[in-house]
């Protein structure tokens, strides 16, 4: 059986395996947790956070210019 | 994590300060830094009239908030530049600011340059060849002047703007890779008020842009989320990104190279040479305000050419 997790992030969409922590999906995909925020049902959480099986996670992109 | 004051559920970890902060709590203690900030670097007063340089992205957008928040007498300028590339980045980062402005009762100045000078910037920039293919050493001058000119004519006595602490950083970074004198003199969170021109503060420069991003999430403030299309690829975003590589193996590496630079300023290491020739200022017969050359300031003069293409 396989429990998965969504992650968003702008037009991209990745599958990662619950269970484990945000953290470490995020080491997993290479992308960088200063980049970024992280939410969860409208709200923010901190990287520590453990996946749930059939959640979705939406990061927020932090760098702007111009 | 648990939230460091209350003992709840952390929803913001800051490891340069290894501190989490819940929502509420979040909430609290970032105006109250930026209050702090404000008094240590006597940035200004009460009763002092602020303009603050509105783009419509969290970063300016969140100051507004905060300096309103903080009882401040702050007013919002936007200027539209008439950028479009294909998803109305001006008309929308406007109506962003509009909206925000409506919301909460707040007085905003808009300048239009399209409307006001005849031309928009992308156009302004082709015309005059200031950048090769970006427009954004055009944009920089015609923002400088504009806020300038605004500040002046309505009599604000300072000018805000929501660089946070990655965008001088990044800006430190790039003047130090050239040992670029002149910048690092400048480079300062608070900039007197010089020659007839606004004093110019930045009350964010001590934050994050994440906790930026943070702030004005939880805040609910609709912002501009696609950054400009000229900023894609920008060298300063190079720089954020390295910065952050450097961030993440080293929490507050990237806060600690601009705050020691503050400190090593303060104590003298980039001290104005003694014998600097101070190029004598002269004032445009255009537009009035201070120029080192003898004729119509650099505003002026490229308005003068766009006008005549
Ligand atoms: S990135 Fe866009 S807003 Fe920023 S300076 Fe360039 S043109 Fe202006
Ligand atoms: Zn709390
Ligand atoms: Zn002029």
């Amino acid at each position: 059986m396989k429990y998965t997790t969504t992650i968003i992030l702008r037009d991209k969409k990745y599958e990662v395996k619950a269970g484990s922590t945000l953290l470490s999906a995020l080491n997993k995909l290479e992308i960088l947790p200063e980049s970024i925020i992280c939410v969860r049902d409208g709200e923010l959480i901190t990287e520590d956070t453990i996946l749930k099986d059939g959640e979705t996670i939406k990061l927020v992109s932090v760098i702007s210019g111009g | 994590m648990k939230c460091k004051k209350c003992g709840g559920k952390a929803a913001i970890n800051m490891r340069q300060h290894n501190m989490g902060l819940c929502k509420d709590d979040f909430l609290q203690w970032l105006p109250e830094q930026t209050q702090k900030f404000i008094e240590k670097y006597k940035m200004f007063t009460p009763d002092e009239k602020i303009l603050v340089a509105v783009s419509g992205g969290k970063d300016s957008l969140a100051l507004w908030d905060i300096l309103r928040i903080l009882g401040y007498q702050a007013d919002g300028l936007y200027i539209a530049l008439g950028i479009d590339e294909g998803f109305s980045y001006s008309a929308e980062s406007q109506r962003l600011t509009e909206k925000f402005a409506n919301e909460h009762d707040l007085n905003l100045h808009v300048v239009n340059i399209a409307a006001d000078y005849g031309t928009d910037l992308p156009m302004l920039a082709k015309k005059t060849k200031r950048g090769r293919d970006k427009p954004c050493s055009t944009c920089g001058l015609v923002k400088r002047h504009e806020m300038n000119r605004l500040a002046r004519d309505f009599g604000y006595d300072v000018l805000a703007t929501g660089h946070n602490l990655d965008d001088e950083a990044a800006t430190l970074f790039s003047n130090t890779l050239q040992w670029n004198g002149d910048y690092l003199i400048r480079q300062h969170p608070v900039l007197p008020s010089k020659d007839g021109l606004a004093r110019k503060v930045k009350p964010l420069f001590h934050f994050y842009e994440r906790e930026m991003a943070a702030y004005a999430l939880l805040r609910g403030i609709e912002y501009i989320y696609d950054e400009c299309p000229f900023a894609e690829g920008s060298t300063s975003t190079q720089y954020k990104e390295l910065l952050n590589q450097l961030e993440n193996q080293h929490p507050g590496a990237k806060m600690h190279f601009f705050v020691k630079f503050l400190t090593a300023k303060k104590k003298g290491l980039f001290a104005e040479p003694t014998t600097e020739i101070v190029p004598e200022l002269h004032i445009c017969p255009t537009c009035g305000q201070p120029t080192s050359a003898q004729e119509n300031c650099s505003f002026c003069r490229m308005m003068k050419k766009s006008s005549e293409w």
